[in-house]
Formats: C-alpha cells, structure tokens, sequence
C-alpha cells in the first residue's frame, strides 16, 4: 500500500528528474556523444579514473583468489594441453625461422621493402563498463600515450575492439560483441568475404558476402576492414555453413581472443588512412610482440 | 556517508569484474548500493542520491547521458515506496531485491532500444537481467547490513528531509 503524506514532494521530484532524464537522452542522442555530454564524459572518467586504478589496486589481490580458486577446477587438463601446444609450437617455430631467412633473401635479391610493422602501446584493462549491457574496457593508457579514437585494440588472440573514446590517461574500448560493432572479415581458407557483427556477448554473427561460398567449422575469419590492418584473426567459425538457393549465408562465429577475461592489451597505432600502406602478413597475427608490464 | 558509500558501489562495480565474471555475468551492485541506501535515507534525498549516481553511470559509459539516471532514480523512488513493506515483513526483502534488480534491468532494456542502444537486439538479453538480478539477491547478504550500520537510522534522522 502507497503511503500518503499530503504533498508528496518526493514523487514531484521523481516526475521532475525522470523529466530531465528523458530530456538528457533527447540531447545527447542528438548531439551523438558529443558536445557538453563528451566533455562531461570526459571530464568525469579523468576525475574517476584514480579512484578506478585505487579500488582496483586494492581489490585484484582478492579477485585474483577467487579467480584462482575457480581456475583450479581445469588446471590438470590445460596443463597437458599446453605441453602438446608448446612442443608443436617448437616445431613450427624452426619451419619458420627457417622459411624467415629465405624470404629475406628472397627480398633482397628482388629489392622489395617489407612492410613496417605497426607500433602498439600495450595496456592494463583497468574497468569493465558499468553494466553486462555495457561491452566496453576501460585501459589504463590514453592520449598522452598516442592512443587516439578508432584504433584497434589486440590481445594474444586476436581482436579485441576498438578504442571509442580517450582521455589524457585512459582509453574505452568497445569489444567485437557489442551488437552496434560490425567487422569486415575475410576467410582464411577460401578469400571469401563477409560482416561479422555482435551479439552481446558469446558467439558472433557472421553474414558472407556471396551466398554460394561453403564455410566450415573451425574456419579463421581474419580482419579486411578498412578500419583494422588486415590479417588480423577476429573469429572461428562455430558451425559449418552452406546456403541455400536464394537465401543469405549466415551462422555464427566464436572469438579468437579471449573476451571475458582480457586483462591486458596493445592499442596498434593504426588509422584507416595507413590500411592501404600497413597490411600485416597473412598468419601473423598481432605484428608485434606483447610488452610485458610490471 | 551516503555519497561515498554510491561512489565505492560504482568504482567496485566497474573494477571489480574485470576477470572474475561467473557464467560471464556481473552483479548490478550500483544499484544495489542505491537500493540499500534509499531504505534508510529520507524520501527526498534517495531520489536525489538515485539521480545523482545514475548520472555518474551514465558519465562513465557509452550509453545515453540521462538512461541510467532514469533506472536508478526509479530504483531509489520504489525502495522508498516500499520499504515500509520491508520493514513490516523481512522475508518479502529478498524476492523485493531481486524483482527491484530485475525490474531496473528490464527498464534499462527497454528504454536503452528506445534511445538508439540496441539493448533487445542482444542475444543474451534475459540473462543479463537475469543474472545479475540473482547475483544482486545474493550480494543483499553481504551489502545491506554494511550499510544499515553506517547510514541506518542515522541517516533518517540526520538528514534534513528525513520526514519528506
């Protein structure tokens, strides 16, 4: 049953912000995150950002405890899985070095100049976004460490996202399974081309370009967006696909990186203007390698 | 006391799950906080507390500026509305937090594909409500008694609309 206490100021205030709430969201939908809201943005996650780092630096310890309890449970079986990984990974390694060699010499006989490899600036996830609704990460890196809006964010996997805004000590990203982002991919296997877009988390729904391509389980879905050095893996297709006549080819597609448990990253200074010019070898994944962080 | 207390619920929130996510789900705890303190702050000052840490949440996304705002400032009215209810009979907490919880996700759900978010075209949009409405209930153990003690009744009488 309601209370009633003659005027109810608090539900005249409730109507007044909810009001003001709903005239917050015309305004910023219409200016699109930017003008007065992106400085408040801004302004805010610069001011918030040391209380981030603290509260973290206080409570990774514990996280990291319950994490570890819960990863006990799979550790034996990983264990014997990366001792296989590791020494199919030698052998693949000494193949290569060897295949490196030739191709520079390869290169030098012919004066061909490789390609730069990009430069990356690692980083710390520092924040998840403010609800599950929410596929975004905030790093502890930003405009004072290059990091500018639209560069791709890498982990050991693949893709991770993209950056979509910044401040002068740290950088939000939106991951790969927001359903607003949509990647251009190509197939690994077959060059043929398609669109990856998020669900919200979990698998990717990935719609090919030509209808009469087969896909199949386990295919490498690698970046051919203007936005991201191509070559990058962004997803594995889950389920094998063939269409019908008439009909799109759609299924859907695990992430390469692992998205749920990101902790650190490398921001790739990277703007669609070098796509043309910074194209990473196909199976390289990242360009790079990975700066530890203390 | 009440202010800091909604700043630490949203910097737990957004630091705390950052590898430790159960089942890939994460508790609402800002909300919780906001649930918690509205059962003890006068009707005015919850409303405002609501408003004032869902705008912090709406700062520190990508979402609509004013969204979160509006789920928290309902969360804070309803516990307010309600919590006489509560007080009266303890066993209706735990499914009024969880309903409250849930009731707030679905709202932001609906208001968020509203305002161009995208939030039903989410493949797992019941169990983002869901999950962190169960994980809310679970957490009520750990998060109200806290808060009780440090706003409980003083809260209501300190506060200089405690009788609005």
């Amino acid at each position: 049953m309601w209370r009633r206490t003659g005027i109810d100021r608090s539900a005249i205030l409730f109507a007044a912000l909810v009001v003001v709430s709903l005239v917050l969201m015309t305004v910023d939908l219409r200016a699109s995150g930017g003008g007065l809201a992106g400085t408040l943005r801004e302004g805010t996650q610069t001011v918030f950002t040391p209380v981030q780092k603290a509260v973290s630096f206080v409570t990774r310890p514990v996280v990291g405890f319950f994490e570890g309890i819960s990863d006990l449970v799979g550790l034996r079986g990983e264990n014997r899985r990366l001792r296989q990984q590791v020494a199919q990974l030698e052998q693949e390694l000494a193949a290569t070095e060897s295949l490196q060699r030739q191709v520079e010499e390869l290169e030098a006989i012919m004066g061909i100049e490789p390609p730069e490899s990009l430069d990356a600036v690692a980083a710390r996830v520092l924040a998840t976004g403010v609800s599950d609704f929410d596929a975004i990460r905030l790093i502890d890196k930003g405009r004072r460490h290059g990091i500018t809006v639209d560069m791709p964010v890498v982990e050991e996997g693949g893709l991770v996202g993209r950056v979509v805004s910044v401040t002068d000590t740290s950088a939000r990203i939106r991951l790969i399974t927001d359903p607003t982002m949509r990647v251009a991919v190509r197939v690994d296997r077959t060059g043929e081309t398609g669109v990856l877009t998020g669900r919200g988390g979990g698998l990717l729904s990935l719609e090919m370009l030509n209808t009469d391509a087969s896909l199949i389980e386990g295919d490498l879905l690698i970046t051919a967006d203007g936005r991201f050095p191509a070559g990058i893996p962004v997803a594995r297709v889950a389920e094998g696909a063939e269409a019908e006549v008439g009909f799109s080819l759609r299924t859907t597609a695990i992430p390469e990186a692992e998205l749920t448990r990101v902790d650190y990253v490398k921001v790739l200074v990277f703007t669609s203007e070098q796509a043309g010019s910074a194209d990473l070898e196909e199976g390289s994944p990242i360009g790079t390698e990975m700066i530890p962080i203390p | 006391m009440a202010v800091a207390l909604a700043l630490l619920g949203v910097a737990l929130q957004t630091t705390l799950f950052v590898r430790f996510r159960p089942f890939d789900a994460t508790p609402a705890l800002a909300l919780l906080v906001v649930l918690a303190l509205a059962r003890h702050l006068g009707r005015v000052e919850s409303v405002v507390l609501g408003f004032g840490t869902g705008l912090l949440l709406d700062l520190l996304s990508e979402t609509a500026l004013g969204l979160w705002a509006l789920v928290a400032t309902t969360v804070a009215f309803v516990t307010v509305r309600l919590r006489h209810r509560f007080e009266d009979d303890v066993t209706l907490l735990i499914p009024g937090i969880f309903l409250v919880s849930f009731g707030a996700l679905a709202l932001y759900g609906l208001l968020g594909t509203i305002f161009g978010e995208q939030t039903l075209a989410d493949a797992q949009v019941v169990r983002k409500m869901l999950l962190p409405a169960v994980y809310n209930t679970v957490l009520a153990a750990v998060v109200l008694p806290p808060v009780t003690k440090l706003v409980g009744e003083r809260g209501r009488s300190q506060t200089s609309w405690g009788g609005l």
